[in-house]
């Protein structure tokens, strides 16, 4: 009977404790050594010397290609999420209307979000080659352009087709999260609103917008921390050269840590990536908590 | 409760039918451009390399070589990678899921102190993705022993799944009525017996949900296998396949055949959970 007892007390903690164990192994104890790793002086080996203060994070921020690796990451976040909520958002109005094939349509438009972003990836570089790409080869059968045209001239021009990947894998989530709140609406709010003369646009803003915005808010604060960690578009296309101009900050953390033997730099960039985060993730749990409040 | 579709009725009048049609218009490219860089990566898979590098670009295959899909398993080890992405995929998703079935239990049914602070931890973890953590995480496994092992990307994949496991599984036992399980305890059973007799049965959906999800990205992920496995032998097919993207020559119709065999099952899976995930993250996520 002792041993019930002291199990009814610890009850709840022991259900917790597989999960604790396993997320505070494999999530904690890393946080915890970036931060002492970017605490520290440490060799080309990557073993810890001694206690350096800050001074991984001045070399990091004074490097002159800081600035551009920290602009690229903003750039990239904001187009990618910004442009894939405003696409997926239009595209789940579209879908959420009764059309023939609609099941089929839906079905696909799944497809980039199950896909490997390596695979997506190595297909788009692939399509936008200048020489053999089929972007190309479909244009001209088509008749638009009649040469090769070179896609990707500057490097600012495949960032740009970076981000259109970016976008292209991220719209399904965003197409999905709406759908799912536009299908709880009840119906007759639009049949009301059509009775009292209200044009589409009306509709949009007064009754659709306020509904979803619970499921807009998920999907976008979720993006916003799946893409800014995004690796394996940049590193398949581009591995962020020439020369970091089109790096973000975890390719650059990356190529710090496994190319260069810099872990303590990389420490520190991926600490910096944290504190932007962290404001994010502080802003979803807000939200998401105050709305516990709401239901509860 | 009805479904909403008032955008566009029936074609009654004659600006009706110009909606609809461009309704359909709308679709139309919409399936067009999503399926575009499958059909690059089936068409591709199935040229030679002669034809891929010529200067005049084909459509479609001047010659299906079919034999491409043979080929690429006797060029790379290929069925090996299969066999490590199902291992680490699957050894992901039974952790994840052993783990994370008895959490989401107690955060469900239980009252106790700290849990807002660990379902607060769940959503931070969730921030996080392995690629910020690598320098930690490959320092973790150092230590662990488990650099270059199997096991290693298993407890990884299984520990960064972990917030959606359990958020999806609570959302799933959230909807579930407790009344049931309490029936069952006054019967005999104890919480655990209850839980596994009685809600397990229901929620499996929810569960299968939470499987097939986790399997997925275990399956794709890239980044920690990229970093932690440098054996041949042990690489899953996302980084296995990449041996065909070479630094001189890129052998895009063995790449994309790898990369077709890598996406199918998965695209197929997804589609069977599409419908009960999206419900599944959005009301787990937001009403809690």
């Amino acid at each position: 009977m002792k041993k019930k007892k002291i199990l009814r007390a610890a009850g709840p903690y022991i259900w917790l404790l597989p999960s604790i164990l396993l997320m505070t192994v494999f999530i904690l104890f890393p946080i915890f050594e970036v931060f002492r790793t970017s605490l520290s002086e440490v060799s080309k080996a990557g073993i810890i010397k001694g206690f350096a203060g800050l001074d991984n994070f001045t070399k990091v921020v004074k490097s002159s290609t800081f600035g551009l690796v920290l602009k690229n990451t903003l750039v990239w976040t904001i187009v990618v999420v910004g442009l894939s909520t405003l696409i997926g958002f239009a595209l789940a109005i579209v879908l959420n209307n009764e059309f023939r094939g609609r099941k089929i349509a839906r079905a696909i438009v799944v497809f980039p979000w199950a896909t490997s972003l390596i695979i997506q990836a190595g297909v788009w570089k692939f399509i936008i080659n200048q020489d053999y790409g089929t972007l190309n080869t479909l244009l001209m059968k088509l008749g638009i352009i009649s040469g090769n045209v070179n896609w990707t001239p500057t490097p600012g021009t495949y960032f740009a087709w970076e981000c259109w990947v970016g976008i292209f894998v991220t719209i399904p989530f965003v197409t999905f999260c709406v759908l799912s709140g536009l299908q709880s609406i009840d119906a007759s709010y639009y049949e009301s609103a059509t009775v009292d003369g209200a044009g589409f646009w009306q509709k949009l803003f007064n009754i659709t917008l306020p509904l979803v915005k619970s499921s807009l808010t998920v999907s976008t604060v979720l993006n916003i921390i799946y893409v800014f960690n995004s690796f394996p578009i940049i590193w398949t296309i581009t591995k962020g050269d020439p020369a970091n101009r089109t790096d973000t900050l975890v390719t650059y953390l990356y190529k710090q840590a496994f190319y260069k033997g810099r872990t303590g730099e990389a420490a520190a960039i991926s600490v910096i990536g944290f504190l932007i985060l962290c404001v994010c993730a502080s802003v979803y749990m807000i939200l998401s908590l105050r709305k516990e409040d709401q239901d509860a | 409760m009805r479904k909403e579709k008032m955008y566009i009725k029936k074609a009654k009048t004659s600006r009706d039918k110009v909606l609809r049609g461009l309704l359909y218009l709308a679709v139309i490219v919409l399936v067009l451009v999503t399926l575009y860089p499958y059909f690059v990566m089936f068409t591709t898979a199935l040229k030679s390399r002669a034809e891929i590098y010529s200067m005049q670009g084909t459509l479609l295959p001047i010659e299906w070589q079919w034999e491409n899909f043979t080929e690429i398993w006797k060029l790379a080890p290929l069925a090996r990678y299969f066999i490590n992405s199902i291992a680490i995929s699957g050894g992901a998703t039974a952790i994840a899921i052993i783990c994370g079935i008895p959490a989401a239990y107690a955060l469900s049914r239980m009252k106790f102190k700290g849990k807002k602070f660990f379902l607060g931890l769940v959503i931070v973890s969730q921030m996080f993705a392995p690629v910020v953590l690598l320098v930690g995480i490959y320092k973790v496994m150092s230590v662990l022993h488990l650099t270059d092992s199997l096991l290693g990307l298993i407890f990884i994949n299984a520990a960064f799944n972990q917030a959606f496991a359990i958020w999806l599984l609570r959302g799933t036992f959230m909807s579930i009525s407790p009344e049931m399980e309490q029936a069952a305890t006054i019967d005999g059973c104890n919480q655990l017996q209850a839980m596994i007799r009685v809600l397990l049965p229901v929620a499996a959906p929810g569960i299968v949900t939470a499987l097939i999800f986790v399997f997925i990205n275990a399956w794709n992920e890239y980044t920690v296998a990229l970093t932690l496995i440098s054996s041949d032998v042990l690489k899953p097919l996302t980084v296995g396949i990449t041996v065909f993207n070479g630094y001189n020559m890129i052998e895009w119709q063995y790449l994309f055949a790898s990369s077709l065999f890598a996406t199918i099952p998965v695209v197929i899976l997804f589609i069977c959970i599409e419908k009960h995930l999206v419900g599944g993250l959005t009301s787990g996520g937001v009403k809690g």
